[in-house]
């Protein structure tokens, strides 16, 4: 039995960023990145499932294999290799220079894509990604492959294997949901559900011997037309950044600063200085 | 027979042959009983994992004698208990060789080739330096019995700070009972020894060369005098000699037979681990070998010979318990604990037929014998308990070493596990963008050259803290200008540097120690230069000792010593003196792991300073806290910190104005704890670079900063 991990390399800003030409997004040499904070607790999550199901205790239990997929070019193989080094047992990897553009619905279509092939038991995914925030991907996949879904999940018990899982979904204002869902289904999963474990850099360096698969949009049976622009339902028309505050600091020992902020009261009432 | 050749000792004298061969079958016996310790001993260290020594084994030889016979390392910091153990040391040692040459003619020489030494004036001689040895042994023995009795020094006291009150080894009572057994048999056989003498001389009252030789053995003889007062007559000597020769010789064997089985071994573990020491032990730690499965110490027999022989060595005279700074704030570590734990854990495995399964070998966990996490991550690397320990056992590689296991299983404070996460998506710990690495320098009046791109003579090696944490920026850019001041031609790697890895290695990290020891070789090997300089000790040492086993070999210096250098140059000059009182912390990392303990006590006096030491100076300061990676956790909230007590032992000295630190790290430990403390205003904190800057007025292309 299989879990299906869908994770995500997503970029910092470094100091002094600027805009690529073209006003669309940030200049690709001024970007750090790390795999996806939310990424880290849903393979985390399928990580503790495949654990206990491999207890002595537990021999009855399937195996659990966890597989992690992501859409992306190849510098994402790094984020792929901590991912095997914290657990999972094979790494996919699809892309395609197509699919540059493409918003969380097409990237969602691609998932699904792979999800028919590998067949799960369950998808994961994370609640969203700290860059674009859409928190749209798991939930379109979902809709994709006609699996339920429950979104922003903050416990789980499931039994590999099981026909349904039991989960609680964090509402807003305290609240919590306890939800019962059909597998196979898509769950996005909150920060906090569990404490990531730490990648030694042995086990990432190791990790490194294990291989990649990497494949393309026909080897899951897409072609150009589903992904991209063409296949989003959203594109982006530029990237800005806001006008600076006017906050500014007060310099200066307390009875300047005191002067300081009377003229700017006065500055504001229109007042004479 | 000459006069002169009747002379010696009395043996077997009116002995029955059975009751000589009786004493012969139980000597043998005893000697079976000592080697087949020895053998399950030395198998048990077998079992560990394998090592190879360096060095030479001759100047190991040398420098083990010169320890045992000097006693320089037992007398450290306790020179009373020192020189007691001295007196025990050397009676013993007399004594036994005294015993070893009657064997030596009696059972060998004179059977075999008819050699005969041990009469006339040697008897005598002998005779007289093993009765004052007896007199030094049982001194040394009763001042030891005082202290344990009376004195009670607290770093003898066994309670543990890992252990609660009612856990099975919280106390160890049976340590104690140990101790005193082995002090009162000893006392035993040397008291007997001098009984029998005595009673030997009433028994041979009448025979001219035994009576009229007496005073050679002058205890023996003061005690027969005695004992003829109290009307003891020459038959009654003899009754009381042969029952006394049966006590003292079976109760001598009984000692003997129990050395390995014993903490009477530590005649032999004690030498045998000075001998194998390592010099640099903390200062250097081990790799990971390419081919080991699993990294560190997950099992007991993943500590090697060596390292199983350091448990045994351990006397548990308790100075590194007293010289830990975590176990001084009441941390959960005692050093002491940690080496005698894995010490009971390797006896109750090791010592039997057969290594039982591997599930039983795992030293981390609360059982007796075990290594809880909190121990292990309390531990500072501040290296005091290794370097005060007389018998060379190296705690801080053991910690570390266990620490691998627990960093690889990712069982260490969240924080932490964040923080090497950022060093390794970033290089340093701050979490700051590479680019911003030499940020600092922007603000100076000059640029410093790049290291990268044009040749320099002296490379500086900034370092996370002096680079990134603000205050230290301040420290950091005035060292800037003291070198631009000075004429030297020096550049920095800016983004090119990383962390240095020092105290990742420290942690335990070693995979990602390598990254950064190997990403910042290739930097340095990209420039040109002659030497490298840092203001940062934890860099100094793991450039100076540890890059060179990851093919860094670089000369490098800390900023004292390169300062010391400019001022005896003339290139910089004191021209306002600094008439302040001030006390110097050793940061650990240039003073106990390099012995950097003269050059900024050159600069103080240079400077005009008034030096007053701590307590605790040198070889003994006291970490501030933040080493072995404890900076990135966060202590107790309500306990006492290192540096707090630290503070507050320099808080004592009167009419204090300033403490001089050196080093980016204790900058920010001290200047934390004066305030917490409650202590600011009455002195500051300063890293010694500001006082230089205060002394030596700014040349005018410099005023504009200073």
């Amino acid at each position: 039995m299989k879990i299906l991990v869908a994770v995500k390399q997503v970029a910092a800003l470094d100091e002094d960023f600027t805009i690529r030409a073209g006003g669309r997004d940030v200049d690709e040499d001024y970007l750090l990145h790390d795999l996806n904070e939310w990424d880290d607790y849903s393979l985390e999550e399928a990580v503790k499932i495949k654990e206990a199901a491999a207890q002595p205790a537990e021999a009855a239990a399937q195996p659990v294999e966890v597989v992690v997929v992501t859409v992306a070019p190849d510098r994402a193989d790094e984020s792929l290799r901590k991912c095997l080094a914290k657990g999972a047992d094979r790494a996919i990897r699809i892309w395609d220079e197509a699919v540059a553009g493409s918003d969380p619905i097409a990237i969602a279509r691609i998932l699904a894509a792979a999800a028919r092939q590998e067949s799960p038991a369950m998808l994961f995914a994370g609640v969203q990604s700290s860059d674009q925030a859409f928190a749209t991907t798991g939930i379109a996949a979902a809709a994709f492959l006609g699996w339920p879904h429950a979104a922003v999940v903050s416990s789980l018990a499931y039994a590999p294997g099981a026909a349904r899982a039991v989960l609680r979904r964090e509402l807003e204002g305290g609240l919590l949901q306890e939800v019962e869902i059909q597998c196979p289904a898509v769950l996005s999963i909150q920060l906090g559900i569990n404490t990531p474990r730490y990648a030694s850099l042995r086990s990432i360096k190791q990790a490194a011997a294990k291989p990649i698969e990497v494949k393309s949009l026909s080897d899951v049976g897409l072609g150009a037309a589903d992904v991209g622009e063409a296949g989003s339902a959203s594109r982006v028309r530029r990237m800005l950044i806001p006008d600076k505050g006017r906050a500014q600091l007060i310099e200066g020992d307390a009875p300047a600063q005191a002067r300081r902020l009377a003229e700017i009261i006065r500055e504001f009432k229109g007042g004479a200085p | 027979m000459s006069r002169a050749d009747a002379v010696t000792r009395i043996l077997f004298e009116a002995f029955p042959t059975a009751e000589v061969r009786l004493f012969y079958g139980i000597a043998y016996a005893a000697i079976a009983v000592f080697l087949w310790g020895v053998y399950v001993q030395v198998r048990k260290y077998r079992r560990g994992a394998p090592l190879r020594l360096e060095g030479g084994l001759g100047g190991r030889v040398a420098d083990m004698t010169a320890k045992v016979l000097s006693h320089r390392t037992v007398q450290r910091r306790d020179p009373a208990a020192g020189g007691a153990h001295r007196l025990i040391f050397y009676g013993f040692l007399l004594l036994f060789l005294g015993t070893a040459t009657i064997t030596l003619q009696y059972d060998i020489l004179e059977p075999l080739f008819g050699i005969r030494f041990w009469q006339g004036w040697f008897y005598l001689l002998f005779s007289l330096v093993l009765d004052i040895a007896g007199v030094a042994l049982l001194g040394g023995l009763l001042y030891m019995m005082y202290r344990r009795g009376w004195l009670k020094p607290p770093k003898l006291d066994y309670a543990r700070p890992d252990r609660s009150p009612g856990d099975a080894d919280f106390e160890r009572p049976q340590y104690r009972r140990e101790d005193w057994a082995f002090l009162w048999v000893l006392l035993v056989i040397g008291f007997t020894g001098y009984l029998l003498e005595a009673a030997r001389l009433v028994w041979l009252h009448d025979r001219q060369e035994v009576w009229d030789t007496r005073w050679w053995s002058p205890v023996g003889a003061a005690i027969a005098a005695l004992l003829e007062a109290g009307g003891l007559g020459m038959h009654g000597g003899g009754v009381l000699r042969l029952g006394l020769w049966w006590f003292h010789g079976l109760l001598a064997l009984a000692f003997i037979a129990l050395i390995p089985y014993s903490k009477v071994k530590h005649i032999f573990t004690a030498a045998a681990s000075l001998l194998v020491r390592d010099p640099r032990a903390a200062q250097r730690l081990a790799r990971v070998p390419e081919s080991a499965a699993a990294p560190g110490i997950a099992k007991i027999t993943d500590l090697n010979w060596k390292q199983l022989l350091n448990l045994d060595a351990c006397t548990k005279c308790g100075r590194c318990h007293e010289a830990c700074p975590a176990r001084a704030v009441g941390a959960p570590l005692s050093p002491r604990d940690v080496i005698l734990s894995l010490r009971e854990f390797a006896r109750t495995t090791l010592e039997s037929g057969a290594v039982p399964q591997a599930a039983e070998l795992d030293v981390h966990g609360k059982s007796p014998g075990q290594i809880a996490q909190e121990t292990l991550w309390s531990c500072r690397t501040c290296m005091a308990c290794v370097e005060i320990c007389p018998v060379a056992v190296e705690h801080v590689p053991i910690i570390v070493q266990m620490r691998r296991k627990l960093v690889e299983d990712g069982a260490m404070d969240p924080l932490l596990a964040k923080t090497l996460q950022t060093i390794h998506k970033t290089g340093n710990s701050f979490g700051e963008s590479k680019r911003k690495r030499g940020s600092w320098s922007k603000s100076l009046p000059f640029k410093i050259k790049d290291a990268r791109k044009e040749p320099v003579q002296v490379l500086w090696f900034v370092g996370d803290y002096a680079s990134f944490d603000p205050r230290n920026q301040k420290v950091t850019q005035t060292f800037a200008t003291l070198l631009h001041q000075a004429g030297v031609d020096f550049g920095i790697l800016y983004d090119g540097e990383s962390n240095a890895g020092n105290d990742v290695r420290r942690v335990g990290e070693e995979g990602l120690y390598e990254v950064l020891a190997g990403a910042n070789i290739a930097a340095l090997e990209g420039a040109s230069f002659d030497t490298i300089v840092t203001t940062d000790p934890h860099s100094y040492n793991t450039i100076r000792n540890e890059y060179p086993d990851f093919g860094g070999r670089y000369e490098i210096q800390h900023y004292t010593s390169f300062l010391r250098q400019l001022f005896a140059a003339g290139r910089l000059q004191v021209a306002r003196p600094l008439p302040l009182r001030a006390t110097f912390h050793d940061p650990c990392h240039l003073g106990r792991f390099n012995k950097g303990y003269e050059a900024p006590r050159e600069l103080l006096k240079l400077l005009g300073c008034e030096l007053v030491e701590m307590g605790r100076c040198r070889d003994n300061s006291f970490c501030c806290g933040a080493g072995g990676g404890r900076i990135w956790i966060p202590d107790p909230v309500g306990a006492e910190k290192p540096a707090q007590n630290r503070i507050r032992e320099a808080a004592a000295i009167a009419g204090l104005d300033v403490y001089v630190v050196s080093c980016p790290k204790d900058l920010t430990m001290f200047e934390d704890a004066l305030k917490t403390t409650g202590n600011e205003g009455k002195f500051v904190v300063k890293e010694l670079i500001e006082l230089i800057r205060e002394a030596v007025p700014a040349a005018q292309s410099e005023a504009a900063l200073a």
